[in-house]
């Protein structure tokens, strides 16, 4: 629980750094292309399309997706509203996982607050995450899902999803930088994670209670439905569901405390492992 | 005077491993395996502000590990350190990103560095004065020639006003005249009673700056006193070294680490 403490305190404290070399974390990777960052937005995009492509338009046309008992909305905007969180989750733990080994030759210095090198990773990454929120937000207001009271979950569920992505991220870059193996080992697990997410296919399809209430443990279940709830104007999922908001936030503390435990434990030694 | 660096017994251990799956056992068994190899063994070091010491030794006697675990970048495997105020260590290679132009990566480096916004903007231009790289501060630093990335560097590590400075053959890089500046620049360093370090391969330019010198071997201290002294044994050293042949050189170094 100290821990936790001192990684906490390290990310207020350096608030400032963490929001400057964020943005050069973005600057870095696209100084090369003409289009600079605007790559970071088109990528995805073609990566949605393709999907509206496939599972929306013709090949494996999906039927609409049942929300209540009167009200259904067709499969490309129910999919749109977990791929804008699954795509940001991806990039991230992926990137978040290399973060501290990668970078720990260019830090001058042992006593560089370690702990903010996968938040400023993620961070780089959320930017780009809240870019495509507002596309889909303007993808959903020109299709009839109009801004609604509802729109007010939002704030929450992109601060949950940060505060669970950047958790795992601390988790996974220790790990990583110790073993280098976790970081092929995740790229596999995290590729099953698409399907085993409620993104591309509906949870309540499942008729097995076991394996119904497990996928609905899964953090990412939580903040899908929770973008969902908001966007579509389906009530407030946040105290609807208060059982999953508590499962959600023990989940995110417990990952959060091991992760420090363990950046705290192997930080002064990270330069022995690169 | 002041003890600015104070190191008691200082050792360094590095694991060697003939497989990764000793790598992963030490890992994860409370058994030790792999080699162990020493990179310093119990190195005594003291140094008063004001001091400008060089470290020299054959490749491998432990220089840059010492002067790493000064400036804080690597951890002691055992002994005592005590540095009184900050340490900067300017490398050939000091941390510099391509893909980044000159201007960026200053910034950058002074914030990992723990400088304010205000400070940095204050630092920012005399760095790129000090560089002397014109027009090419806007460009991507892998445009630039290994002379401008290690005068960058440079520009950099002395603008930050550092308490105690290490140099690890940065200045070999550099054509005559950005040395000279930057001996300039050392001389006005000790002027002020700041600590320096010089690990270099260039004798000449130790005689012509270090008071100290510290002659490191197989990680152990050899000598440490006045340069004149210790660079006069170090070379008489150095030409009987290099008549020996490998066997004889194994033996001198069995010698040497059973005293």
């Amino acid at each position: 629980m100290k821990s936790a403490f001192i990684v906490l305190k390290e990310q207020i404290q350096y608030n400032y750094l963490i929001r400057r070399l964020s943005v050069y974390e973005m600057k870095s990777k696209n100084n090369d292309n003409y289009l600079g960052m605007t790559w970071e937005l088109i990528n995805p995009l073609f990566q949605i399309a393709i999907y509206w492509f496939v599972f929306g338009y013709g090949i494996r046309q999906r039927a609409s997706v049942k929300l209540t008992d009167t009200f259904e909305v067709p499969f490309f905007y129910w999919m749109l509203a977990g791929m804008v969180i699954w795509l940001f989750f991806y990039r991230s733990i992926i990137e978040g996982s290399k973060a501290i080994y990668t970078r720990i030759r260019m830090l001058a210095k042992m006593n560089f607050p370690m702990s903010i090198i996968p938040n400023f990773v993620v961070l780089g990454r959320y930017y780009i995450h809240i870019g495509l929120l507002l596309i889909t937000i303007v993808i959903f207001n020109f299709n009839g899902y109009h801004l609604n009271v509802y729109y007010i979950q939002l704030i929450y569920y992109a601060f949950a999803l940060f505060a669970f992505t950047f958790s795992l991220s601390l988790v996974m870059s220790t790990l990583s930088t110790i073993i280098r193996d976790i970081q092929m080992f995740l790229q596999s697990i995290l590729r099953m994670g698409l399907y085993l997410s409620p993104i591309l296919w509906n949870v309540d399809t499942i008729a097995n209670e076991t394996v119904n209430r497990l996928i609905k443990i899964n953090p990412l279940y939580y903040l899908i439905e929770g973008y969902r709830f908001s966007l579509f104007g389906l009530g407030w999922h946040i105290t609807d569901y208060w059982k999953q908001t508590v499962a959600f936030w023990i989940i995110t503390i417990l990952l959060f405390s091991f992760g420090s435990y363990l950046h705290v434990k192997f930080r002064k030694h990270f330069i022995d492992y690169v | 005077m002041g003890k600015t660096i104070d190191l008691k017994n200082i050792s360094k251990k590095y694991k060697l491993y003939n497989s990764s799956k000793e790598r992963i056992k030490d890992l994860l068994l409370p058994k030790s395996y792999g080699k162990d190899f020493w990179a310093l063994r119990g190195v005594d070091f003291t140094a008063n502000t004001g001091d400008v010491i060089g470290f020299i030794g054959v490749n491998g006697s432990g220089k840059s590990t010492l002067s790493n675990i000064i400036a804080g970048i690597v951890p002691q495997t055992s002994g005592e350190m005590e540095v009184t105020g900050e340490a900067a260590l300017i490398a050939v290679a000091s941390g510099l990103k391509g893909d980044l132009t000159g201007r960026q990566n200053i910034e950058l480096k002074c914030l990992m560095l723990g400088f304010t916004k205000v400070e940095i903007e204050n630092m920012e231009e005399s760095i790129i004065e000090f560089a002397e790289l014109e027009e090419f501060i806007d460009q991507p630093v892998k445009t630039y020639s290994s002379g401008m990335k290690s005068r960058l560097g440079f520009a950099i590590s002395v603008t930050i006003d550092p308490d105690i400075l290490i140099i690890d053959e940065a200045l070999s890089v550099g054509d005559k005249a950005f040395a000279e500046k930057s001996l300039a620049k050392m001389q006005e360093f000790k002027a002020r009673g700041k600590t320096m370090i010089f690990v270099s391969h260039s004798l000449g330019q130790m005689k012509e700056f270090c008071d100290k010198v510290l002659w490191l071997e197989f990680g152990k201290v050899k000598e440490y006193g006045p340069t004149e002294e210790v660079i006069k044994n170090y070379q008489l050293f150095l030409k009987e070294y290099k008549k020996m042949n490998k066997k004889q050189r194994e033996a001198y170094r069995d010698k040497m680490l059973n005293q």
